[in-house]
């Protein structure tokens, strides 16, 4: 086994185990709680609900009077048959169907917040790092930090309202206008691209300053290097020195962040999707607080983590291809 | 050293502003409520916009909006302050452990810290927020539960590198504690790790405190920063464009955050010789200095 | 005679907080086509700055004040950009110590030695593969390495890279920044001896910057002694040898330790030993996963004693294991197999808090790197203080008589370590301090646990030459007045043999040779040995 191989092996059972830790704090939450889970969404519906219904929801929460590890087990036996439970918020759909459409929607708008944000971040930050100091370097860091301090959701309502509501260059709500049908055509997929435009917009102004200042600070480390210096003695262009011999080298331990990053901006895309009601995980997921839908706020909590820990082992892979030396 | 650390701290400009900003809504914070007794008061008719008897407008419920911005800062930065110290305490705790003994401790340590930085946060918080009875506690088990992990894994990598300096192994040899080598020798030389972590850390206790009373998870009856934007988005402020509501609060958040990482420019800039060397040469002589270019030459005498 | 370089009256300052430091004042030296050039002097005397100013590659906070430095009759220092950039490697190149860190991690060799050609001249690219050939076999390294990274190659295989990179444009001058500083004796010699072969080839001039001034008197022409910035001493290479025109390369020469057995040695030992190694094996464990433990060995069956009275010399190259050995017998490192016996006592039964401080009092260390061994937070005051509050025994007495207690003792062990006068010492931060000061603090925090045994791990190789020997001579006292028992690691078998009375050689964990110091000069058992001596001994270039 190449010891590659065995390193990516390693960090998939690191993974699983925090699978399997995700899975175990989703059991154990409710039960830990006071009161017992049931008789709380009881109380919360004030009574909406039917004694038998009640009892419908007791079985598919798995709360029995059985002991707690047979509860377990048949709570992992469902997740494995893809059985999370029955929806409330979005009643009587099953949890399983809402999460898995919400996901396809939040990846997109992830998916491309994020390479344009550690795409143009990184760009930016590693040209003010090779002029630091400089006019550039005293307004661009503090100006994107005075951006990102906002909340999330604070600067999609600005966006909203300016853009959205007052101009209507864009619209307010939705992933796509109602009257096209899904599916994979142009105008489906201009309309898409339309209406992820102002939630995106959100994530990549508040993410940009997080790269750049990243990127800052790796080139700075990676530029009082002997082989910079070395690179300059020997009459290397700064062009050459500023992309082969420093970003290259200093861009390696950001892309090794991805992975963190990507938790990062799965909460601001929460926020942000909730504000422009943009039918993703956290749409559903505010959905699912309104209603007090616990099945489905559990059954969310499991695909974000699982989605995570997925393209974190993505990441692991493209770091390895990246850099040489873990290849030894 | 530590007297000459703070004193080039406070001269840094981006950290001075940084100071001054936080300290100001520290002050408010603490002496505002005493003006303002009655924040949820119904004042006058809901959703006015601002004016001279109002200067943020009102509620759409008609309270008034500066009481209720000014009021709320107390409790958010108290939260956020104190959730932050307990965060960095937590992670310096364990990362000293993890990182100082290594071995099992450590791979076990490691593994904790490791999951738990994996696991999204967010969707944790609400989920535990939702099934907790609504109250500071809560939140501040929440916010403490979800954010040690980072600080935990960034001190353990220090005292990691720390715990190999001669000074410590002299120390050990000449028989001192393990307790008084790490607490005399190691969290020394953190001073300026722990503080920035510490900033960092409140930055990240606010931003998640608001976010989740914005989800309606926080004690709603309360009144904070983030039950302002709560309420305000359940009045429909956005439709009704009553953007008063909830532009004085956003900017309050925004700027106790940004004065905070001000300061950890600042703290950034003075622990970094060679960004202070660069400056020292530009200052002096601001015409020949080529960051990137020759060695600069300054003739103070005629050469021979 | 031509000259290649001339330097007139060089000045550099660096900027300060506070005011500015002068790093280089007034040095003027010439360097002749086809000569070898040495400098010489401790760290801080100003030679590498010099080396980085002609080149105009020194960093803030340096900036050049006065002079002006000659090539083929232009003035670097008045040179623009541009002429700079095609200066820097057609006409003079620079190979740097610590090479390892030189190169680039993520590029290829060849794309490296590629990038500097391409950089200064317009060329073919089958002209400069051939080229890089070229490079490769000049100096002794096989092509395949070309397509290979930097971190697949050893140190002294990456150091003949950078040799390679700054032959490639065929410099007239080639400055040699401490090249050999962090390679082993025998491959500092050979490649030395490989870059002279090259100059006697090709024809340049060698400008040779090191502290060693032993090393350089060997094959260089003419030497320039540095001190504090001034250039206090230059001349041929004989007269300086025999004691130069300043009293400061006198006192260098003079303390260059001879190899033979120091006169003091081999009295008094007790045939009594304090510590027994019986078989010890020490195996390191890289961070072994789930599915991965690999280990290397870095001991191998190591046997040894050490009596009351005596001072054995543990003499070996980097990567041979004495600092292993040396964490082991402290308790800060665990070890695998073999037995270790402390007056009898097995070492891994010491455990408990009370037989741990009892051990701490018979075993202490000094360690090498004198910025290193003292936290820079503490003054002297309290870091000698806390070795009197575990070693002696002060609880039942009041507040007072304890201060004064802890002052008196410190004011004696100060004068014991030879500072004078002690009281002035006693609050200084380790950074007001020299390095031969803050050893002698690091000693006396060792001594007042009134050890049986001293460490002494590379304690001088950090230090300036011209205090080595007084260190020494203190660790000898020590011997002979206090009679503890030192073990003395390094990687210099003369001032081993200097002090030791035994001598035990070491190489790749393994040990390989043993015995009395004079018996080791005049018959090593070993060829490990006979390389060590015969590196050491002088005129090893003229043999060649």
């Amino acid at each position: 086994m190449s010891p590659s191989v065995r390193y990516l092996l390693n960090r998939l059972g690191f993974y699983l185990i925090a699978a399997w830790a995700a899975i175990t704090l989703n059991f154990f939450i409710p039960r830990m709680m006071p009161g017992d889970p049931a008789s709380i969404m009881f109380a919360n519906f004030r009574g909406k609900l039917k004694p038998e219904a009640l009892e419908a929801l007791k079985q598919t929460f798995g709360i029995t009077d059985a002991p707690i590890f047979s509860q377990y087990l048949d709570y992992i036996t469902h997740l494995f048959k893809g059985d999370l439970g029955v929806s409330i918020a979005y009643f009587p759909q099953p949890v399983s169907s809402v999460v898995i459409s919400g996901l396809a929607w939040t990846l997109f708008l992830v998916g491309i917040s994020l390479i344009l944000s550690f795409a143009i971040g990184t760009i930016i930050g590693m040209y003010i790092a090779w002029n630091r100091d400089g006019k550039l370097d005293s307004i661009l860091p503090p100006g994107f930090a005075l951006l990102s301090a906002f909340p999330y959701f604070f600067t999609a309502m600005i966006l909203l309202y300016v853009f959205g509501f007052k101009y209507g260059w864009f619209p307010i709500r939705h992933a796509y206008s109602s009257n096209i049908t899904p599916e994979f055509s142009i105008p489906f997929i201009m309309s898409a691209l339309y209406h992820v435009f102002l939630p995106a917009c959100t994530l990549v102004f508040m993410g940009i300053g997080g790269w750049m200042l990243a990127m800052r600070n790796s080139m700075i480390t990676t530029i009082s290097t002997d082989y910079i210096s070395f690179a300059k003695a020997r009459g290397l262009s700064e062009r050459r020195i500023m992309f082969y011999y420093a970003a290259k080298n200093a861009i390696l331990p950001i892309i090794t962040s991805f992975g963190m990053a990507i938790g990062f901006a799965l909460n601001g895309a929460i926020l942000t999707e909730i504000i422009f009601s943009y039918p993703g995980q956290g749409y559903i997921l505010f959905e699912a607080v309104k209603s007090q839908d616990f099945q489905l706020m559990q059954g969310i909590f499991l695909t974000i983590t699982l989605s995570v820990l997925a393209a974190n082992w993505i990441i692991d892979i493209l770091v390895l291809a990246l850099d040489p030396r873990t290849r030894k | 050293m530590n007297r000459n650390w703070l004193s080039r701290l406070c001269n840094n400009s981006k950290s001075r502003i940084g100071i001054s900003i936080v300290s100001f809504f520290i002050i408010i914070a603490i002496i505002g409520p005493f003006f303002f007794p009655e924040p949820n008061a119904y004042v006058d008719a809901p959703l006015l916009e601002p004016s001279l008897e109002h200067i943020f407008g009102t509620t759409g419920q008609g309270q008034d909006v500066l009481a209720q911005t000014i009021a709320g800062s107390r409790s958010t930065l108290f939260i956020g302050l104190s959730a932050g110290m307990l965060v960095v305490f937590l992670g310096l705790l364990i990362g000293s452990i993890a990182g100082y003994f290594g071995g099992r401790a450590d791979d076990l340590l490691s593994l904790l810290i490791n999951v738990f930085l994996l696991m999204p946060g967010l969707p944790l918080m609400v989920i535990i927020a939702a099934w907790l009875p609504p109250g500071p506690y809560s939140i501040l088990s929440v916010l403490v539960f979800t954010g040690w992990a980072w600080n935990a894994r960034v001190l353990r990598s220090q005292v990691l590198s720390l715990r190999q300096r001669d000074y410590v192994f002299a120390a050990i040899i000449n028989g001192e504690s393990n307790m008084r080598v790490i607490i005399y020798e190691i969290w020394p030389k953190m001073i300026s790790l722990i503080t920035s972590s510490f900033i960092g850390a409140t930055i990240y206790t606010i931003g998640a405190q608001v976010g989740l009373e914005f989800l309606g998870l926080g004690d709603v009856n309360k009144v904070t920063w983030g039950n302002n934007l709560y309420w305000a988005t359940n009045d429909l402020a956005l439709l009704t464009g009553s953007w008063w509501t909830y532009v004085p609060t956003g900017l309050c958040i925004a700027l106790v955050s940004f004065g905070m990482t001000l300061i950890n420019y600042g703290i950034d800039e003075i622990s970094n010789p060679r960004l202070l060397s660069e400056r020292l040469v530009k200052e002096k002589y601001p015409f020949i200095f080529n960051r990137n270019g020759s060695t600069p030459v300054v003739r103070t005498s005629p050469s021979e | 005679m031509n000259k290649v370089l001339e330097v007139k009256n060089l000045s550099v300052d660096f900027l300060m907080d506070s005011g500015s430091f002068k790093a280089v004042d007034h040095v003027s030296f010439d360097i002749h086509k086809n000569e070898t050039f040495g400098l010489v002097g401790e760290s801080g005397s100003g030679k590498s700055t010099i080396v980085k100013t002609i080149l105009r590659i020194l960093p803030a906070p340096g900036v050049i004040t006065n002079g002006q430095i000659l090539y083929n009759k232009d003035d670097i220092l008045s040179m623009d950009e541009s002429s700079m950039a095609s200066l820097r490697w057609k006409s003079i190149s620079i190979v740097k110590q610590k090479a390892l860190n030189s190169l680039n991690p993520l590029l290829k060799i060849k794309n490296q030695i590629m990038d500097t050609i391409q950089s200064h001249i317009s060329i073919s690219k089958i002209d400069v593969m051939s080229r890089c050939n070229e490079l490769m076999d000049m100096v002794g390294l096989d092509q395949s390495y070309l397509n290979s990274f930097p971190h697949e190659l050893s140190g002294g295989m990456r150091q003949r890279v950078v040799i390679a990179i700054a032959l490639a444009l065929q410099p007239d001058l080639i400055i040699m920044d401490e090249p050999t500083t962090a390679l082993d004796v025998v491959s500092e010699k050979e490649i030395i001896l490989k870059i002279l072969e090259l100059k006697k080839k090709l024809g340049f001039s060698i400008l040779f910057i090191t502290h060693d001034l032993e090393l350089i008197l060997e094959f260089a022409d003419r030497v320039g002694v540095m001190r504090y910035g001034k250039l206090v001493d230059v001349d041929s290479s004989k007269v300086i040898k025999s004691g130069g025109n300043h009293e400061y390369s006198k006192k260098l020469i003079n303390s260059i330790p001879r190899l033979e057995a120091g006169k003091d040695t081999n009295k008094d030992v007790m045939f009594d030993p304090i510590i027994t190694v019986t078989g010890l094996t020490k195996i390191f464990q890289k961070h072994s996963s789930l599915f991965s433990s690999k280990g290397e060995q870095v001991l191998n069956d190591i046997s040894f004693d050490l009596n009351k009275n005596e001072i054995i010399g543990l003499v070996g190259e980097s990567g041979s294991g004495k600092s292993t050995i040396a964490k082991i017998l402290t308790k800060l490192l665990k070890y695998e197999g073999g037995r270790v016996e402390f007056n009898g006592v097995n070492l891994s039964d010491i455990k408990g808090k009370e037989s741990l401080l009892k051990f701490r009092k018979t075993i202490q260390m000094v360690f090498q790197d004198p910025f290193a061994s003292l936290n820079s937070i503490h003054t002297v005051y309290s870091i000698l203080s806390r070795s009197i509050l575990i070693h002696r025994s002060l609880s039942n007495l009041s507040k007072r008589e304890r201060k004064k207690a802890i002052e008196k003792e410190m004011l004696s062990i100060l004068s014991e370590v030879g500072l004078s006068p002690p009281e002035t010492f006693i609050y200084k931060f380790p950074h007001e301090m020299s390095g031969g000061e803050r050893q002698r603090i690091s000693l006396a925090r060792a001594l007042i646990a009134n050890p049986q045994v001293i460490i002494a791990d590379e304690p001088t190789s950090m230090l300036d030459m011209s205090v080595r020997m007084d260190i020494l001579d203190l660790f000898m006292k020590l011997k002979k007045d206090k009679k503890i028992s030192i073990i003395f690691i390094t990687h210099d078998i003369a001032s081993a043999c200097y002090i030791s009375d035994r001598i035990i050689i070491l190489k790749k964990g393994k040990i390989v040779d043993s015995g009395p110091s004079d018996e080791i000069i005049n018959n090593p058992g070993h060829s490990y040995s006979k390389l060590l001596i015969d590196s050491c001994e002088s005129g090893w270039y003229t043999k060649q």
